[in-house]
């Protein structure tokens, strides 16, 4: 497997996140490197995430996050060594209600392979998908995510400048929102890396919302590189403005298996 | 006119370190348009004698290469051709060699597995002088042993993935045995090499190279000519693992492969096998008879190099259809299955331990390699007595297998992973992760000697060091 940074390329991140701040998800917190799975290969990826202060109301009938822990299955199928396509199973518990069903999406993506040598990682996603109108008034969103990496030395820097539709529900008439996500990070020791994720949500790009309303996060992180087959990421996100939750506590686990895949000897 | 080249031992160490700075006395070319050394001679004085005629030219220089109608590449090669011609010479017949490098960087050419002087061995560790840009060399060397060995350059590249061996200056040095090894009915070249490098994250996190495309005598598959044959021929193979940095497997369905030679020396058991394991800079002579009548593929058994192009199409006569591949097979390979399984009779004068290590960079960088702790050139030259048996002891503490090369001398396998072993003489053995290999070096051809890891990317980060003699 490759380093930890570029193994975590298989998730997505605040895509299930809605443009208005009051319907702020949570479901996957992560910046996508520009790798993708190598064919043969099945990524398996448990994200939790627990909102420790975040809205408290229900607004509009959805549900608060408040205390809310997000766990989403991740399921990423590595097709050549261009192509993957990830599924996600999102789920929320709070008190109250129990264990939910959120929704799920499906996500493809294609990149430019590394025998072209390029000199940044580049790859393009897309994610589609369902949650329900309880957790999120936009229930079926659409994604377009560039991704760009590079990693020199003990550095890596990720930037993700994705942008959102809605499909159904009241967004639909805003047109589409710009989220970026953006990563830096410093191998300290082969096995553990920490650095800096940055995840935003500016709303319209034709109406870009005013920084009190927009979702700005940044997540002190670190991953760590124990094993090819496993990637361990774990941060505390701090949301500044009113409208992103304050507190956020993140954790990915995955699990790599490989189908037959022979590796080099 | 012909004038020696300064000799660097006399000037600045010439180590890879300072090997660009050294490349840029090529501007003194000019001054020096050529040189010329002879075996133990490396400065002569140019109011001597004039060297021999060659017998042989080399010319360094950029080629377009086509690997496939679809795949062309630019690259250095020698004598616009890829691999180098065949040069062919008979054990013990001095040869002069002409080298000239139309390159706008220095150059230089290394005779792997040639027992000859470290004035013309072919590295600058050893105090061999590099070919300044545009200028000329001449050398002679009495070739000794006989048998499969090859020429190749011997810079540095680093991160520059067109220079070093990742380009195409290399070709087959055949030193003509006195007897032939076996009988075999016709003889065939494969010289295998990889292009189009990059680096990627391995497995273990740390950087390395991998290629878009691989090739067999300079073509890819289904691009050279194909290999023909008749039923009932023994055909003798000379491989060459030219890559810069990759092993390879290779098989050809319903065939074996009866192994004559390891790094052009004779085997004491000429086992059959199924698959061929031959790591970078190592070479595999081994008979095949014809006895199953078709058309098939020789090349890589695993499919994602033979679909780069490793591989080469081998033909029956009045045979015809469309060529079959090699199935992927549990890869194995033991050095001991073609020596003697009785240990070496000789006990060791001096034991000489080299343990394997490497240091993590950044998982965007290549580790940094080390030999007993001490990355080249910051490492002290290993003493080595003259005429005593050494016992190397390679000890490979990392993650990665090491295919590591002794320059001018050859060196007898004793144990793998403990299992002990005699009669085969290699100077290129593939020591495997968390392994030991023990080898018996006898000290018997004075003066500096490189030792490698003949994997490009690590020879550039540290791994080697230099033999002295005391």
């Amino acid at each position: 497997m490759r380093h930890a940074w570029l193994a975590l390329a298989t998730a997505c991140t605040l895509s299930v996140v809605a443009r208005p701040a009051l319907a702020q998800g949570n479901y996957e917190i992560q910046v996508y490197g520009a790798e993708t799975q190598a064919p043969g290969t099945t990524m398996v990826e448990l994200h939790s995430n627990f909102t420790a202060d975040g809205q408290k109301q229900f607004i509009d009938g959805v549900d608060p996050t408040n205390h809310a822990e997000h766990e989403t299955i991740e399921i990423t199928q590595g097709l050549n060594d261009w192509s993957e396509v990830g599924f996600y199973i999102f789920t929320s518990e709070q008190s109250g209600t129990g264990i939910q069903w959120v929704g799920d999406h499906i996500r493809p993506r294609v990149r430019i392979p590394e025998r072209w040598r390029w000199p940044v990682g580049v790859s393009l996603s897309m994610e589609a998908g369902y949650q329900r109108a309880f957790f999120s008034q936009d229930t079926w969103t659409w994604e377009i995510r560039p991704i760009v990496d590079k990693t020199v030395g003990r550095w890596y820097f990720a930037v993700n400048p994705a942008l959102e539709r809605t499909w159904h529900g009241p967004d639909v008439n805003l047109g589409v929102g710009f989220s970026p996500a953006a990563k830096f990070s410093y191998d300290f020791t082969k096995q553990i890396s920490g650095g800096l994720e940055y995840y935003a949500d500016y709303g319209s790009i034709t109406n870009i919302a005013s920084l009190h309303n927009q979702q700005q996060q940044l997540f002190p992180a670190i991953d760590l590189n124990v094993s090819p087959k496993w990637e361990i990421n774990f941060g505390v996100g701090i949301g500044p403005t009113a409208a992103t939750d304050h507190w956020i506590v993140k954790g990915i686990l995955g699990r790599r298996f490989d189908w037959g895949r022979k590796t080099s000897q | 006119m012909s004038r020696p080249i300064p000799n660097p031992q006399r000037t600045a160490l010439p180590t890879r370190r300072n090997f660009l700075r050294y490349a840029a006395l090529a501007g003194s070319a000019l001054l020096l348009p050529s040189c010329a050394r002879s075996q133990g001679n490396p400065t002569l004085d140019p109011s001597g004698p004039p060297p021999a005629p060659p017998d042989v030219h080399i010319d360094i220089a950029e080629v377009d290469w086509e690997l496939s109608p679809k795949k062309k590449i630019r690259t250095a090669a020698y004598n616009n051709q890829i691999p180098g011609k065949l040069l062919r010479v008979t054990e013990g017949k001095p040869v002069t060699i002409a080298i000239t490098n139309n390159l706008d960087r220095a150059e230089i050419v290394h005779w792997h597995g040639q027992w000859i002087p470290s004035d013309v061995d072919g590295s600058m560790e050893e105090g061999s002088p590099m070919i300044l840009a545009g200028a000329s060399a001449q050398i002679s060397f009495t070739p000794r042993p006989f048998g499969l060995h090859w020429y190749h350059t011997h810079t540095p590249a680093h991160r520059e993935l067109k220079l070093g061996l990742y380009s195409g200056q290399f070709g087959v040095l055949l030193v003509e045995p006195r007897a032939n090894p076996a009988p075999y009915d016709a003889e065939q070249f494969l010289v295998l090499h990889d292009w189009e490098p990059y680096f990627v994250s391995s497995d273990d996190g740390s950087e390395m190279v991998d290629y878009a495309v691989s090739s067999i005598n300079g073509r890819t598959l289904g691009h050279g000519d194909p290999i023909q044959v008749k039923e009932g021929q023994r055909v003798l193979f000379h491989i060459v693992n030219a890559s810069a940095t990759e092993p390879h497997w290779l098989s050809l369905a319903h065939h074996q492969f009866q192994i004559v030679a390891l790094d052009g020396r004779p085997v004491p058991i000429q086992a059959k096998v199924d698959l061929l394991r031959i790591g970078p800079a190592e070479r595999i002579s081994a008979i095949v008879t014809m006895d199953a009548p078709g058309i098939w593929i020789l090349g890589e058994t695993r499919a994602r190099f033979r679909n780069a192009g490793m591989g080469v199409v081998l033909e029956y006569a009045n045979r015809t259809g469309k060529p079959l591949a090699p199935a992927e097979a549990p890869l194995h390979w033991d050095y001991r299955i073609f020596g003697d399984s009785s240990p070496t009779a000789h006990a060791p004068d001096v034991t000489v331990p080299l343990v394997f290590t490497s240091r993590f960079e950044g998982h965007g960088a290549l580790d940094r390699w080390m030999i007993n702790g001490k990355s080249y050139p910051d490492s002290e030259p290993i003493l080595l007595k003259r005429g005593l048996r050494h016992r190397l002891v390679f000890e490979n503490r990392s993650k990665d297998d090491h295919p590591v090369h002794l320059h001018r001398h050859a060196f007898e396998l004793v144990s793998v992973r403990g299992a002990a072993t005699s009669g085969i003489f290699k100077d290129v053995v593939i020591v495997e992760a968390g392994s030991t290999v023990e080898a018996d070096l006898v000290a018997d051809n004075p003066g500096d000697t490189l030792f490698h890891c003949h994997q490009q990317d690590h020879m550039d980060s540290g791994f080697m060091t230099l033999f002295r003699y005391a």
